[in-house]
């Protein structure tokens, strides 16, 4: 196991660098310039052409890739084009509010979909495992934002209870109004992100039931919750951790348009705003730390799998892949 | 599990109807629309009725003619996008599983670090590359999805590779072209031809998501999305601008999903046990 | 100390009681007869972030909005209803020639840092603006200054190269800033009321009161910016009483909820942005008169204006709105008319109409206008291709390299009609007498004959429908009943905050 553990930790960062190259130069082959978001109507061609040069953008590839990785190996994550600010504090601000809303959101659905998902599977005969498996349905098919805008109305317009959006400027030094301006955000991104999951717990699950060993362990004695225990569980994990990985993953940046429509200040909205604005160091930045978290959480994944199922140690990447 | 195909079969068609009604819409609106997309003769933000079944948007063109253009859109949107994700997705699926080592791991690391990074983002970098058109939005969910479809293409062909009718068949001089064709598409297609089906409703609802934020099908043909962000702030004022293209998207995508659990039932024999 | 929880708390307030409850600061005693609380903090809602913190460096319409006035201060103000007065500048002179500024700062003036205001700072700020990489929308309008020189430290002395009678104007967009200050693209160091406590980018700006303040204290302890991506969460956030004023509402969908509410005033100021149809008068078919005119008369402002706006807003008939002094009702000038428009078409040589393709900014109201037009111009036979384009799309492909027919585009500034004079602008419209019109109007000795030349040049480019001037945007503020003193017209996107009082 710990020679595994070197060997993809290896790949992980091989992995990285070749990412970050990759990303680099499929950025700078987009057409676009970062001198527009400086620039207003009225400016004259020379004055554009200085910003150009002032934020660097006219120097040569190599040098401005150079330049890039010379600040990544010091742990440094340059400085934005446009708002001249280190883009690493900023990316660790906006994590304060991403991280936090990407977990709580994700143990939330995961509460609700695993039993959810199981009970579809089991009771899916009975009235209610249908009607679990419906709202599952219609949950995947509501538009995000549509979802977003029914709760603002119902807990913050109406009922006045929660914020409509925004994050306190102090962040974290106010724990209390952090925690009610993420409440609404955290139940949206749990609500569709738990639909979807219920389904693959659900067929996950169904997978598990028709199998033939469990059949065996029940012919054999086992009673069915210990049967389930010692052989369901595991088996139907394997590919629900490999999903899970996933949507965490995916929701890093996939807030976006939760964050939009609450007025969030994430890293999604940190990206967007940058791709709008061409702030090469912003996307870079953005990009790195968040391959980075996609390839820790794989790692995870990976590991976890096969501390559940031992015999995928055999094998490097993921069992379910 | 003795009466599985029939409730089966009830899916399917449960899930063709209601599709069906709105690809009957989309037919119809290749022929005939109520106006004309760009005819601003009604009155700013009229009520249902009058000569407007849904009523009138801000510049006076008639909602129900768009709802028609629209579940249009949102077809060409889903097709488009899907027919993108398979086209990579398998090209790049097969390609994975046949390497091995750490040309595989890379490839597989390659499709999980694309798996997270959102359509949504990979749309904005396309519409910066391009303009915001329907085809740039196609373009990017078709990207975006391709990852997820080659995983699972990889995954599949994997699975096809290690049973014992390959190794035969390679052991007898069977080209690997001929092993493709004739043993690993024949096992895979099944189970891809549903996953396709969910990517369809997936595309459609990202597309909505777009056109939300500006960056999906251009005015004057309005996209569900676009009628849904324009009629958020007349919600209370105007609701059915914001219901009835809501209703629709949620109809349709559901609908594809049915048919894609009705689909898995009748195609894929070992996945019958699940429904 | 903590402001969002106090916001949240008159939020509170607001929703479950009347218009007197007390949920303001410490202090708080209702809206009437005057009373305020001296240390409230103002919550400000705004769509337009400052991109950076300097406004030579490309910080944008949200920086003006920000810091003008509230965190920096010029040698001149232009106010609220857009005259301009003194501020740093106790005292000028013109030399007879009119070459020659001689300005006295006033006395007492000292920075966020402490420092003395010298005349050094003076020279250092408009040098700034001059500067090569400088970004000041206003760089090209002082290039006429040849020279700064500082007798003493309480006197700057400019002399110009050539007349120009907008200069003391122009001024009033120069920022006085400490010449020893770094890193103003994140920082600040200016003379104004408030000084800059916190800059959260993505999220909100505070500002704190300055207690060395030369002038009269802010009314208010603390001015916080909130940032909004989205109107509707802008909106939200005024109904929940997370923000007590929105700086500037860009759609009329959502102000039926604050109008019938004793709790909100809406106020209709006035504004200077012009959504403009703006032809390449270099490009085919846009380079006959005709055709401008023709495409002119077909399109019905007024009911453009009404889809987008309902019913704010106001019609104009060139560059200029009523706020400049030039200002001369032209909407009859080439107005709605489409027979007209079809007998012009035909004179042109375009009986069957032709097709042109518009550069569209992604971003409302354009999509909104452009279907407009394409539907208009389809009635006399032009048909108009739609092509959607994001901002930067927008620069480089109308702005820098000319490659477009017609784009829609908003232009924000008061006294811009002077563009029309520059046949280098993006438009391209060239008239060798109306630029010699502008260049005599900003050598003129009196605004009188500033006024009469540029009321020529408004009617003359109105006449050749140099561009299609759609409307004038509306200037919208919506404020909790509580609060006062906020600036209702938002001329070039300022703000002050220092005199708004919360009840």
């Amino acid at each position: 196991m710990a020679r595994y553990i070197l060997r993809r930790l290896a790949f992980l960062l091989v992995s990285l660098a070749l990412a970050s190259v990759v990303l680099f130069v499929l950025l700078r082959l987009l057409p676009g310039d970062p001198a527009n978001a400086l620039t207003s109507v009225g400016a004259a061609p020379e004055q554009i052409a200085a910003a150009r040069h002032s934020i660097g953008s006219d120097r040569p590839l190599p040098e401005q890739f150079a330049h890039w990785i010379g600040q990544l190996a010091s742990g440094d994550l340059g400085t934005s084009f446009i708002s001249s600010l280190p883009v690493g504090p900023e990316v660790g601000a906006r994590l304060r509010v991403t991280v936090p809303l990407t977990l709580a959101a994700f143990v939330l659905a995961v509460l609700i979909a695993v039993p959810a998902g199981f009970l579809a599977a089991y009771k899916r005969r009975t009235w209610y495992g249908a009607l679990l498996n419906g709202v599952s349905q219609l949950g995947i098919a509501v538009p995000v934002f549509w979802l977003g805008m029914v709760l603002i109305a119902v807990f913050a317009l109406n009922g006045g209870w929660l914020p409509a959006g925004g994050f306190p400027q102090d962040g974290w030094a106010e724990p209390a109004e952090a925690m009610r301006s993420l409440v609404l955000p955290v139940a949206t991104i749990a609500l569709v992100m738990s639909a979807s999951l219920i389904r693959y717990v659900r067929s996950a699950t169904l997978d598990v039931l028709g199998s033939d060993y469990l059949r065996t362990a029940r012919a054999l004695g086992s009673s069915f919750g210990r049967a389930m225990w010692r052989h369901g569980l595991r088996n139907a994990a394997v590919p629900v951790i490999s999903i899970l990985g996933i949507e965490l993953a995916s929701t890093l940046l996939g807030a976006v348009v939760v964050e939009s429509v609450y007025a969030l200040p994430g890293l999604g909205s940190l990206l967007a705003t940058g791709i709008a604005q061409h702030d090469y160091p912003v996307i870079q930045g953005v990009l790195f730390v968040s391959t980075l978290a996609v390839l820790l959480i794989g790692f995870a994944a990976d590991i976890l799998q096969r501390i559940i199922d031992p015999r995928l140690r055999g094998r490097l990447s993921g069992g379910a892949r | 599990m003795s009466r599985p195909s029939t409730r089966h079969s009830a899916t399917l068609i449960a899930g063709c109807v209601t599709a069906g009604l709105i690809a009957l819409l989309a037919l119809v609106s290749l022929l005939w629309v109520p106006y004309a997309p760009d005819d601003t003769s009604g009155g700013r933000l009229a009520g249902p009725g009058g000569g407007h079944l849904l009523g009138t948007d801000k510049l006076g063109r008639d909602l129900f003619t768009q709802l028609m253009t629209g579940s249009r859109i949102a077809f060409e949107a889903g097709l488009g996008s899907v027919l993108i994700a398979a086209a990579i997705g398998i090209t790049l699926g097969v390609l994975a599983a046949f390497t091995r080592g750490w040309l595989d791991d890379t490839l597989a690391a390659l499709l999980d670090i694309l798996i997270a990074f959102p359509t949504l983002l990979l749309a904005m970098l396309v519409v910066a590359a391009r303009s915001a058109t329907l085809a740039s939005a196609v373009l990017a969910i078709g990207l975006a999805q391709s990852a997820v479809v080659g995983r699972l293409v990889r995954i599949l062909v994997k699975r096809v590779l290690a049973q014992d009718y390959i190794t035969a068949a390679r052991t007898s001089g069977t080209s690997w072209p001929r092993i493709v064709a004739g043993h690993v598409l024949p096992n895979i297609w099944p189970t891809l031809v549903v996953n396709l089906a969910l990517q369809f409703g997936l595309a459609i609802l990202a597309e909505a998501g777009l056109s939300y934020l500006g960056l999906g099908a251009p005015p004057p043909n309005a996209s569900w999305g676009r009628m849904l962000q324009e009629a958020q702030a007349t919600f209370t004022t105007a609701p059915a601008g914001a219901l009835a293209p809501g209703i629709l998207l949620v109809m349709l995508v559901i609908g594809v999903n049915l048919i894609a659990d009705g689909l898995r039932d009748t195609l894929d024999p070992a996945a019958r046990g699940r429904r | 100390m903590n402001i969002t929880k106090i916001s949240l708390y008159s939020g509170a307030a607001l929703l479950g009681l009347t218009l007197t409850a007390c949920g303001g600061g410490a202090g708080g005693s209702g809206a009437a007869g005057g009373a305020y609380d001296k240390n409230a903090t103002v919550n400000i809602g705004s769509l337009y972030e400052p991109q950076n913190l300097d406004n030579t460096a490309g910080g944008g319409q949200g920086v003006t909005e920000a810091l003008n006035g509230n965190v920096y201060e010029g040698l001149f103000k232009l106010t609220d209803t857009g005259k301009v007065e003194k501020l740093l500048a106790k005292d000028y002179k013109v030399s007879p020639d009119g070459l020659t500024y001689t300005f006295t700062l006033r006395d007492g003036v000292t920075f966020h840092s402490g420092k003395k205001l010298t005349s050094e700072d003076v020279k250092y700020s408009l040098e700034k603006v001059l500067a090569k990489d400088s970004q000041s929308a206003r760089k090209s309008n002082l290039e006429v200054v040849k020279s700064i020189a500082t007798p003493d430290a309480r006197t700057v002395r400019v002399r110009l190269s050539k007349k120009s009678i907008s200069f003391v104007y122009n001024l009033s967009y120069v920022w006085i800033v400490n010449s020893q200050a770094k890193n103003l693209k994140t920082s600040e160091d200016g003379t104004g009321p408030y000084r800059l406590r916190k800059w959260t980018r993505g999220s909100a700006l505070a500002l704190d009161r300055f207690a060395g303040y030369w002038g009269g204290a802010a009314r208010n302890k603390q001015a916080v910016f909130h940032y909004y991506k989205d109107a509707t969460a802008l909106n939200n956030a005024l109904l929940t009483g997370a923000v007590d004023v929105v700086t500037s509402e860009q759609s009329p969908d959502a102000l039926d909820q604050f109008k019938n509410n004793q709790n909100y005033k809406v106020s209709d100021g006035n504004s200077t942005t012009k959504l403009l149809l703006a032809f390449n008068d270099k490009a085919k078919p846009f380079t006959d008169v005709k055709v401008r005119q023709a495409v002119s008369s077909a399109i019905d402002d007024k009911k453009l204006l009404e889809s987008v706006w309902g019913g704010y807003g106001k019609l104009i008939g060139s560059m200029v709105p009523p706020t400049d002094p030039w200002y001369e009702d032209l909407t009859k000038v080439n107005a709605y008319d489409p027979a007209r428009a079809k007998r012009l078409l035909a004179e042109a040589g375009y009986k069957k109409g032709f097709t042109f393709t518009l550069e569209t900014p992604n971003y409302d109201p354009h999509p909104i206008a452009a279907t407009f037009i394409k539907s208009q111009l389809a009635k006399v036979g032009v048909t108009v291709k739609i092509n959607t384009i994001t901002p930067d799309q927008w620069y480089t492909k109308v702005y820098q390299n000319r490659d477009f027919t017609a784009t829609l585009q908003e232009h924000v500034n008061d006294r811009d009609l002077v563009w029309y004079g520059d046949p280098n602008f993006y438009w391209g419209y060239d008239n060798k007498q109306v630029t010699q019109w502008v260049d005599q109007a900003e050598q003129a000795s009196t605004t009188a004959e500033q006024t009469r030349l540029l009321k020529k040049v408004n009617r003359k480019t109105a006449e050749d429908a140099a561009s299609d001037w759609l409307y004038l945007y509306p200037q919208i503020v919506v404020a909790n009943s509580k609060l006062s003193g906020y600036p209702v017209n938002g001329l070039n996107s300022q703000f002050y905050a220092y005199d708004i009082k919360k009840g």
